[in-house]
């Protein structure tokens, strides 16, 4: 029986032998994660990063409590949230995690501040209070001027920080970025690497999952991961 | 940036339901504003369901308020007995026009004398075919043409507003007199007094002793194109052996039935029917007309539920359907909702409201169609609509969104995020 030791204050994610497997029919089971154990404080600045097949994509969906594990245990602030519920993983998911998305996923038909508006709509805030947090967030990433702004009269980079702000609106423990560039422009995609440095140094955690060099290369750490397992744990400057 | 320490984990109560219900409203009535032609398709069933319901209710209800209002009142506490039972259905009417019998003047002298404590009865023939009446080279056509026995102004719905009516004096002597209706006085008589001018009637001509006060229409046929004479002078000059309607007034509503009995119990012994045989004449109050219209009206809307009950059904498939498309539509959409923190039930809401107020608005439509056909019936016809049928028609639409809307809904919220995020948009 392990213990259940509810890891110290200042570590945000702990994973703890992570396995995933997909059944496939009767006799085909495919392990996306093979026993992955990591930490990540509060304020660090990770990349994860590995080829595709690697299983970062099945790892982001566990720490984004989009999923569960086969195995294993993952406690984020403070909380073991690997054998939660459906509806316990949704509480989670719009309190503790803020995702960025590489398609940015935002609602086509509705205005830049109710796409921002939407993760404090599910937690039950009420209307005035909502736009305004909405608002706030918005301007944080430099889109005050474009509130009522539909996504198809934005470009991609503006997409981007519509999103990123949908993210930070709910104070979330972690910002998590899954290729944030990936449907970017070089230099915007610069522009939007440098949205969230910036957020980093304003003290949020951020985890951010790329196949690129270049944009690993923001993040503090480097976890490599490769055939399931976690390869390597760089430190970078 | 997030509060330190271990954040609780929190059973969400009904207030984040209401407030995503709200978004779920307002989300409903933007996609219905958007696809208005796939709407607009979508509720005919819903709309012409609702409309049938309540245009129905209406045209009932109007009639009902007007059989109350006019028919039922023949006169209080009066029975009529005829030839027929009135309002009977067809079959038992060509039944009892082959085997019942008029009534005729001996019977009513019988009556009078043998019936016991009756107020008031009386009797009037009536001509059948047209009869036209004449006055200085003016003509009314289809006019009614009474034979009356003098007490009638006391069982009748009518009421002398200027002159007298017919007198025993006139009745005993066969007197050329008439009572007209106010049709004639409008229509001869314009400036002039009707007293005794000279009216012909079928060629014949009778000198006017008093004018009806004016009754109005009933189904849209005026009850003031009449002429009344004595009931011997309609024997006289007219028809010798006539067909009559005996009035029995009684003194209230209780004796009433009591007479009714010991009249039909004088008529059958007087026409020898046997026991066990059926009466070969029929006694008419107001109360058979009622219980005859109900059955028609229960009739009517028996055929009405079932034909309402098919279309809200068909509407609600169709509802289902779109919704159904709508949801693979909105797959990505979905997964969007769910990776930002909708739970299962958030989703659902979502669906069962957007359906729900589809149906309502399909409701809503029909309301306001179905007061439109209300009021253009009600110019040629007669209909009033219910304030309980707009009330039925909207909460059935409604339910029926609802209802239908479940299985959509609950597909919707069962979707995997990670496979609905997958999904293209």
């Amino acid at each position: 029986m392990q213990e259940n030791v509810t890891p110290r204050d200042s570590v945000m994610i702990r994973t703890e032998n992570l396995w995933k497997t997909y059944e496939m029919g009767e006799a085909i089971a495919v392990q996306a994660l093979c026993g992955v154990s990591f930490d990540i404080e509060r304020g660090e600045y990770v990349a994860i990063m590995g080829p595709s097949g690697s299983g970062k994509s099945t790892l982001m969906n566990l720490i984004g409590c989009l999923d569960t594990p086969t195995q294993g245990r993952y406690w984020l602030n403070g909380n073991l949230v690997s054998e939660l519920s459906d509806d316990e993983l949704a509480y989670i998911r719009n309190k503790e995690i803020g995702f960025v998305f590489q398609t940015f996923n935002l609602l086509a038909r509705a205005t830049a501040l109710h796409n921002v508006e939407l993760p404090l709509i599910y937690n039950g805030t009420p209307a005035q209070e909502r736009v305004e947090k909405a608002q706030d967030a918005l301007r944080k990433v430099e889109l005050g001027d474009r509130m009522h702004h539909r996504p198809n009269e934005l470009s991609g980079g503006q997409r981007q920080r519509v999103a990123i702000a949908r993210a930070l609106v709910n104070n979330p423990s972690i910002i998590l970025a899954d290729e944030p560039t990936g449907n970017l422009d070089s230099t915007t995609g610069e522009e939007i690497m440098k949205v969230l440095d910036r957020l980093h140094e304003a003290g949020n955690t951020i985890v951010l999952v790329t196949h690129e060099h270049d944009i690993a290369a923001h993040a503090h750490r480097i976890l490599h991961i490769r055939d399931g397992k976690i390869d390597r744990d760089e430190r970078v400057s | 940036m997030a509060e330190v320490g271990p954040t609780m984990i929190k059973r969400r109560g009904f207030v984040n339901l209401w407030v995503t219900a709200r978004e779920a409203f307002w989300l409903a009535l933007e996609t219905l504003r958007v696809h208005k032609l796939r709407s607009f398709l979508t509720l005919l069933g819903v709309v012409i369901a609702t409309t049938t319901l309540i245009s129905v209710m209406s045209i009932v209800n109007g009639m009902n308020l007007y059989i109350a209002d006019r028919i039922a009142n023949l006169g209080s506490n009066v029975f009529i007995i005829h030839q027929w039972q009135w309002a009977q259905g067809y079959e038992s009417w060509l039944k009892a026009r082959r085997r019942n019998k008029p009534v005729r003047m001996e019977e009513y002298e019988f009556l009078k004398e043998n019936l016991a404590n009756y107020k008031n009865i009386g009797a009037e023939a009536r001509m059948w075919g047209e009869t036209d009446a004449r006055y200085k080279g003016r003509i009314l056509y289809d006019v009614s043409l009474n034979g009356t026995t003098p007490n009638m102004i006391d069982i009748g719905q009518a009421k002398v507003e200027i002159g007298r009516y017919i007198t025993e004096s006139d009745y005993d002597h066969s007197a050329m007199v008439c009572f007209i209706g106010r049709d004639l006085v409008d229509d001869f008589f314009p400036t002039v007094d009707p007293l005794d001018k000279e009216v012909t009637v079928r060629g014949i001509p009778f000198r006017v002793i008093g004018v009806a006060a004016r009754i109005g229409t009933t189904f849209g046929q005026s009850q003031d194109k009449f002429v009344e004479i004595p009931l011997t002078t309609f024997q006289k000059a007219f028809v010798a052996r006539p067909q009559l309607a005996v009035n029995v007034q009684a003194w209230n509503g209780q004796q009433m039935l009591v007479l009714e009995d010991a009249a039909r119990a004088l008529m059958r012994a007087r026409r020898h029917i046997p026991y066990q045989e059926d009466d070969t004449f029929g006694i008419n109050a107001s109360e058979t007309l009622m219980n005859a219209w109900r059955q028609l009206t229960g009739a009517i809307f028996a055929v009405t539920i079932g034909i309402v009950a098919v279309f809200m059904v068909v509407g609600g498939i169709v509802i289902m359907n779109i919704m159904l498309a709508s949801v693979t539509e909105r797959t990505h959409e979905i997964g969007i909702r769910k990776s930002l923190g909708a739970r299962r039930r958030d989703i659902l809401m979502q669906f069962i409201i957007e359906s729900s107020v589809m149906a309502a608005t399909g409701g809503a439509a029909g309301v306001v169609l179905s007061l439109i056909v209300s009021k253009i019936v009600d110019i040629f016809f007669t209909s009033s609509v219910p304030a309980n049928a707009v009330v039925i028609g909207l909460v059935l639409s409604t339910g029926v969104g609802l209802f239908f809307g479940i299985y959509p809904a609950s597909k919707a919220a069962r979707l995997d995020p990670i496979e609905a995020l997958r999904t293209e948009a």
